[in-house]
């Protein structure tokens, strides 16, 4: 049973998933769905899609609002659909890796790809036959270029063959078998050289790293959280607004600690442009005592044990008004509803029977409120510090107070993901690196050159043409007198 | 007095940027109208020099405008559209000289330059001025990140774009043939092509393979398919090589390179260009998620823009694929990759069509 299962996998389940064309219908699948995402709105309400995506008539003849809902396109990345094809992508990933790439791998790095046989030139399209030159000039030339150089005489790769004739196949025995009549000569040489074997490395970089980013991303879905807190400056909270957690975030989330917001303001631009946002925050432990310090903005984070907050949102909180000789109201202030922008307001009645007041608007932390009067109308403006008239009554506005929106969340598969960004990176670099071989045979003064590249063929026929051409052109021939060589460019 | 020079130092340098706006225009203009007269006129030699000193000058115009930018702006000029349209068309002549450098041929020139003089008239020309002036970053994009991940990102857009390019015209230069691939992870290149060294036997007689003509075609007018080293070139078969044992229906001949076609050229180095556009993706979007991920806690959210981002990568990661599978070589992988083209540019610009967020440029509406 269990060899049955086992024989599955390797004889029909791993070549499935390590097919490209697999791997390709996957990138091209993602990539579709992934368009749908950015077509159809994500997460809106049932009443957006109801209103956006009729019945009838129905987009195409199909994409209703009820299609939508029922397919998941209102939350496409999150669906199983969508995370399904993520797995499969990753399965073929790893299968990949495993069945393709390393073998191959394995079959690049060894030593003895050498060439005994001049035929096995003629397979190759760059290749030359070249008369009264040696092995050595050629191995200067290659040298030069960094090539890592490899050699052997036949009778070496003889007795090498016949030791590992009993691992090979009768064919590939047959193919390295020297020919008689070549052994009779003085020992022909064989050259392999080859640079660039990083660029055979790097997919196979490329893919492990895209693993691990998969891995980072599964570990932090399920044991990081995400939370919101809009807190006015100078209040103390603790982490609880928590509205994104994988099943196993709880660990994460700070029991033993709270942070205080010492100050939240803005920093405005001459033309009264947002520069910046601050918040001053201190990290408190149960008994209040000061932990960690740090003005945090757009950008610049607060970190502590795990658990990061960020800048991310702002809001008036509430303002600090004296009527008259009262004593300071902290009257908190409630966003509305506007077309044209943010306002916030709050209301302060003028009369101890409540029956009259005066409606306080702000716009923004400049440190301007406006006084609208019972009937709506702009009654007045009131600067920070400063006072103003009200139905009879003297208001003063002590200060406008900003409430700062943090958004905090932890995430334990970040190092994870960084790990494979980091490898990513180098991979692709890597990937971009051709790997050039070049093979030579000298059999008595004829010298077999022959060579390919897998990546940039136009730049290694420059090279090898290059290189083939000053090796001509240098005075390592021994026969001077001779034609220079035995070739024509095939363009001619 | 301090502030009437000021206001004459930055006059004159919004001045310049509009000179050098317009300049870059024509002077593409030219180089396109240069490029294409050198493909239709073989014979006349002096265009696709007028072409390359053309993109040369456009580069320099290009360059000069966005590091006036910078100093009237004092950070680096990548926060809205006009400046990012710049910097993609200096990109693509950049990366034009890196493939013309490698390919030799002239229709790389020919298909880049009507693209970078679009780019360019489409910023100088079209834009309404508001959308033309050097504005303040907003608070979300002053980070030193944002040179880092916005730069890699178009650079890469500049090379993808170039590659596909490259591939289009791979596509119109084999249209109606099958042709076979050379480079790609695996090296599917490089091995004799059979036919060809049949023909081969025969000495001197022109190949009439449809392949051949086109490369004849391009070694007349010199540029696409390398010239032959001298001494090869000049050198004479001598020896029926005696001792070499060749394939029984082969008639003795002396081993020669089978040098690259012009369509083998066009489709290495758009893959070549491709292969340099994708990693600068892959870095971009990385950079620009570890950003994320500092400024507010998320490495991925899948906004359009990073959607697309997304998409564009995973086309040409396809595209990449698709050329070492079997069954797929010829011009499929270049039909995918000239899609490509289309995918770039609604990354960089059709998002901002549908949808608002941090990477908007701002937009007409």
């Amino acid at each position: 049973m269990l060899l049955a299962i086992k024989r599955y996998f390797r004889k029909d389940l791993i070549p499935l998933l390590a097919d490209l064309r697999l791997a390709i219908a996957l990138l091209l699948a993602i990539a579709l769905f992934s368009i749908s995402g950015t077509i159809i709105e994500q997460g809106k309400s049932l009443a957006f899609y109801q209103e956006n995506y009729p019945t009838e008539p129905a987009l195409f003849g199909f994409v209703s609002w009820k299609f939508i809902l029922i397919a998941g396109l209102n939350h496409v990345y999150s669906t199983w659909w969508f995370l399904a094809i993520l797995i499969l992508f990753g399965a073929s990933l790893t299968a990949c890796t495993f069945a393709r790439q390393i073998t191959a791998l394995r079959w690049f790095s060894r030593t003895w790809n050498f060439y005994s046989q001049p035929r096995q030139f003629g397979k190759m399209a760059l290749s030359t036959e070249l008369e009264g030159y040696s092995i050595e000039a050629l191995k200067q030339q290659l040298g030069d270029r960094r090539y890592k150089i490899y050699e052997k005489a036949t009778e070496e790769i003889a007795q090498e063959t016949a030791q590992e004739t009993t691992e090979k196949t009768v064919e590939e025995t047959t193919k390295e078998r020297l020919e008689p009549d070549l052994i009779n000569h003085e020992a022909p040489k064989m050259l392999y050289a080859h640079k660039g074997l990083v660029g055979r490395i790097g997919p196979i970089v490329v893919h492990a790293s895209m693993l691990l980013i998969l891995l980072g991303a599964i570990v932090g879905a399920m044991t990081g959280f995400f939370a919101q807190e809009m807190v006015p400056s100078g209040e103390t909270f603790r982490i609880q607004n928590i509205f994104e957690a994988g099943p196993w975030a709880a660990p994460q989330v700070p029991k033993d600690w709270s942070v205080r917001v010492n100050r939240f303001w803005i920093d405005y631009s001459p033309e009264g442009r947002v520069d910046q946002f601050y918040s001053d925050l201190s990290v408190l432990n149960d008994e209040g005592t000061e932990l960690k310090r740090k003005t945090i903005h757009v950008n610049e984070p607060l970190r502590y044990k795990n658990v990061t907050l960020y800048q991310a949102d702002w809001a008036v909180g509430a303002v600090k008004v004296r009527l008259n000789n009262s004593p300071v109201f902290n009257l908190p202030m409630a966003p509305l509803n506007t077309e044209s922008g943010k306002l916030w307001g709050t209301w302060v009645p003028t009369k101890p029977d409540m029956s009259e007041g005066v409606s306080l608007i702000a716009q923004d932390l400049q440190g301007t409120l406006l006084l609208y009067n019972m009937q709506g109308q702009l009654a007045s403006t009131v600067r920070e510090g400063g006072s103003t008239q009200a139905n009879g009554v003297t208001l003063f506005l002590d200060e406008i107070i900003g409430s700062t929106g943090l958004q905090i969340k932890a995430d334990p598969g970040i190092p994870i993901v960084y790990l494979g960004f980091g490898l990513l990176m180098i991979g692709v670099m890597m990937s971009y690196v051709s790997h050039s071989q070049v093979w030579a045979l000298q059999i008595a003064d004829r010298l077999y050159v022959g060579g390919r590249t897998n990546r940039a063929q136009v730049s290694f026929e420059r090279e090898l043409l290059g290189l083939l051409d000053e090796l001509t052109a240098s005075d390592s021939r021994s026969q001077p007198d001779e034609p220079v060589l035995a070739a024509i460019a095939s363009t001619q | 007095m301090d502030t009437v020079s000021l206001n004459l130092a930055s006059l004159t340098l919004a001045d310049l940027e509009s000179w050098l706006d317009n300049a870059s225009f024509a002077v593409l203009f030219v180089t396109m109208l240069a490029y294409w007269g050198g493909l239709a006129f073989e014979n006349v030699k002096i265009l696709p020099v007028i072409g390359g000193a053309g993109m040369a000058i456009g580069n320099l115009c290009l360059a000069a405008l966005l590091t006036a930018r910078w100093i009237e702006g004092g950070y680096f000029p990548l926060s809205n559209l006009y400046e990012s349209l710049f910097f993609i068309a200096w990109g693509i002549t950049a990366m034009h000289f890196v493939a013309e450098r490698m390919s030799g041929s002239r229709w790389v020139g020919a298909v880049t330059s009507p693209v970078a003089m679009g780019i360019s008239a489409f910023a100088a020309l079209t834009l309404p001025d508001a959308m033309q002036v050097s504005e303040p970053l907003v608070p979300a994009l002053k980070s030193n990140w944002l040179m880092m991940h916005v730069s890699v990102m178009l650079l890469s857009y500049s090379a993808l774009m170039v590659g596909a390019l490259i591939a289009i015209a791979f596509l119109i230069v084999t249209r109606g043939q099958a042709v076979e691939l050379k480079g790609s992870s695996v090296g599917t290149g490089g091995f004799r092509n059979r036919k060809y060294q049949l023909k081969k036997a025969e000495p001197v007689s022109p190949q009439p393979t449809v392949s051949t003509e086109k490369m004849t075609l391009s070694s007349s007018g010199g540029t696409a398919v390398l010239e032959a080293p001298a001494m090869l070139t000049t050198a004479v078969i001598t020896t029926a090589n005696a001792g070499v044992k060749t394939e029984p229906k082969t008639p003795a001949t002396v081993l020669s390179p089978q040098r690259l076609t012009l369509a083998d050229t066009l489709d290495n180095i758009s893959y070549r260009i491709i292969g340099l556009g994708f990693p600068l993706l892959t870095i971009g979007i990385i950079a620009g998620a570890v950003w994320a991920n500092e400024a507010w806690g998320s490495y991925w959210s899948w906004d359009p823009k990073e959607t697309w981002a997304l998409i564009t990568w995973l086309v040409f990661a396809a595209y990449l694929h698709a050329r070492i599978t079997k069954g797929w070589q010829g011009r499929r992988p270049a039909i995918l990759a000239a899609s490509g083209f289309v995918v770039v540019w609604i990354c960089y610009l059709g998002v901002n069509l549908l949808g608002k967020g941090l990477h908007s440029y701002g937009w007409f509406f």
